[in-house]
């Protein structure tokens, strides 16, 4: 009897960053290219919903990596940085992200859900973004409370 | 760059005017068959004689194409010679042509690419041979606009004084899918994955 064993890759394991922190992701993989070359690495997070997945595009970075000439497949790696910009000046909120790595113009992508997980977004803004319907209620209800009153007391005159 | 080798084998072939049937498709009768190579289940017709596959209830001519046993890598530069052999009974023939073609091979037909022709001469010979006793061959020299898709192969052979067959309508002809690896300008990325991530 023979016992085989097959070694599954380890999936990433989540993280927990705090807004205004830079992410560095290693990647590695394996190349031809008939002569040297350059290419573009990007990363960035992304969240997920029921319409599919979303790229936080404001939080994406790009670096360029060498690849030399090699007509057999080659070991290659590259590493890129991204910074975790806060909601309020237009980057990602709190919650769980997904990590997508993927080099420009080619088919090498590579992504993983749920593995960042983004705190330190401070909540002053998200509580004013949450009064805001009742604010507008209040502002409407002063503005339409005046006008009955006008129109009641015009009934009365007659 | 280095010279790299593909050979492939047109099995045996007979010219127009001869009639006999090769020694191989004379043993045939009409049936299933198991392909040796592929363990593909095949239908043989003696009629238009020719293999068939079974898709969707339709019969359909097995096609030219088969898979590479092996893939060679190439860059821009590289020189790939392409040899072909095959069993060959009948007249000396003069000015025969050999097509050799580098492409892309999909649903419609043989996109081809690179194509280079060379003209060898057939030697009479009276007794089947028992191995390949006829081969050609062809060197391409890799341009540096190839597509890293280019990594279909096929040969055919046809015309000579007598023909052969004729250049469109040729069954000499052989190829084999996916059995190049293209190293071209844009770089090929497999196995790619997310090794580590961490705050810095």
């Amino acid at each position: 009897m023979a016992l085989d064993i097959v070694l599954a890759p380890m999936a990433l394991e989540p993280k927990t960053f705090n807004v205004g922190e830079k992410v560095r992701v290693t990647v590695s993989f394996k190349y031809v290219v008939g002569v040297n070359t350059t290419v573009k690495l990007l990363a960035g997070p992304y969240s997920t919903n029921l319409f599919g997945k979303h790229l936080v595009s404001s939080c994406v970075g790009q670096a360029e990596i060498q690849l030399p000439a090699s007509s057999t497949l080659a070991d290659g790696a590259g590493t890129v940085d991204f910074i975790l910009i806060a909601k309020p000046l237009g980057g990602i909120d709190n919650g769980t992200y997904g990590l997508r790595v993927w080099i420009e113009d080619t088919n090498a992508v590579a992504e993983q859900d749920n593995v960042l997980i983004i705190s330190g977004n401070t909540s002053g803004g998200d509580m004013f973004t949450s009064m805001m319907p009742m604010l507008m209620m209040v502002m409407m209800m002063g503005m339409i409370m005046p006008m009955t009153q006008q129109m009641g007391e015009g009934v009365e005159e007659e | 760059m280095s010279l790299k080798t593909l050979e492939l084998g047109l099995k045996a072939i007979r010219v127009l005017q001869d009639g006999t049937d090769p020694p191989e498709e004379a043993l045939l009768v009409p049936g299933w068959y198991i392909d040796p190579q592929t363990g593909q289940r095949i239908f043989y017709d003696p009629d238009s004689q020719k293999f068939y596959t079974l898709a969707g209830g339709v019969y359909i001519p097995l096609g030219y194409m088969n898979p590479a046993p092996k893939q060679v890598a190439v860059a821009p530069g590289d020189r790939l010679k392409v040899t072909i052999s095959f069993k060959y009974t009948g007249p000396a023939i003069t000015g025969v042509t050999g097509y050799y073609c580098l492409g892309v091979n999909g649903i419609f037909g043989f996109d081809e690419k690179l194509v280079q022709r060379t003209t060898f001469n057939l030697p009479q010979v009276t007794t089947p041979p028992s191995v390949p006793n006829v081969s050609d061959s062809y060197t391409f020299t890799i341009p540096t606009g190839i597509g890293t898709n280019w990594d279909d192969i096929y040969v055919k052979i046809f015309g000579g004084s007598p023909s052969i067959a004729g250049e469109a309508t040729t069954p000499y002809l052989f190829g084999y899918e996916n059995a190049l690896t293209i190293a071209g300008i844009e770089p090929n990325i497999t196995e790619f994955k997310i090794a580590d991530f961490a705050k810095v």
